[in-house]
């Protein structure tokens, strides 16, 4: 994924209907010591199941589609 | 909504590869823009000899969305004068803005006419037209930076 920016990743993988979330998280400070501008991140709930994680790996194998 | 309609061809290889990426050798004008909601990133430098935009180029960094539109911009006004620019912008950010692109005016928007699928992504709005905002800034030569918040 190291082509695509998080925010590209997180509109392509939305389209395919996963909600992930990219940006700062809210949490500027650290992602400045990390000298990073925004990550793509995936949280699990206890509700997901298999086919959630197999949607969003077909969704991220779009993104290295896209930006391979 | 289709993503190659967003992800065109000519906006992944910009962004892959944006065009004008150094500063010009000579400037007088300066802009910088920020998106705080994303961290993207644009300075841009151009040489303004009377309404004249003889030379620009940026340095930036964000998302292929914001990179590919300001270097396909800079591409589109060098060589132009302000008020073209201008006319420009408005045009391009109509294209951006509107429901169905009725008032679209491709002919006038060349190969930036590739960004017209962003109207489909109002989140990435402010990514298109990040670049163009830092571009007025440094016409206008208004301290600070361009922001999109």
């Amino acid at each position: 994924m190291e082509s695509a920016h998080p925010h590209d990743i997180g509109t392509i993988v939305d389209a395919e209907g996963v909600a992930i979330r990219t940006g700062h998280h809210c949490a500027q400070p650290v992602m400045e010591h990390f000298g990073i501008a925004a990550t793509a991140r995936a949280s699990l709930g206890m509700y997901n199941n298999r086919e959630d994680i197999d949607a969003l790996v077909t969704a991220l194998r779009k993104v290295q589609e896209l930006f391979g | 909504m289709d993503l190659r309609e967003l992800y065109q061809e000519v906006i992944l290889d910009h962004g892959k590869s944006p065009r004008n990426h150094r500063f010009p050798e000579r400037h007088n004008r300066e802009g910088r823009g920020y998106n705080p909601l994303c961290g993207d990133k644009i300075a841009l430098r151009l040489q303004l000899d009377g309404e004249t935009i003889s030379d620009v180029g940026f340095i930036g960094q964000g998302c292929a969305i914001s990179q590919a539109s300001c270097s396909t911009m800079t591409e589109a006004i060098k060589g132009k004068t302000v008020p073209e620019v201008e006319a420009l912008f408005s045009k391009f950010h109509t294209m951006v803005t509107s429901d169905d692109g009725a008032d679209d005016d491709l002919e006038a928007l060349g190969k930036l006419a590739v960004f017209a699928g962003v109207r489909e992504f109002p989140m990435r709005v402010k990514c298109a037209t990040l670049g163009w905002h830092t571009l007025k800034q440094a016409l206008h030569d208004e301290s600070g930076e361009a922001k999109t918040e």
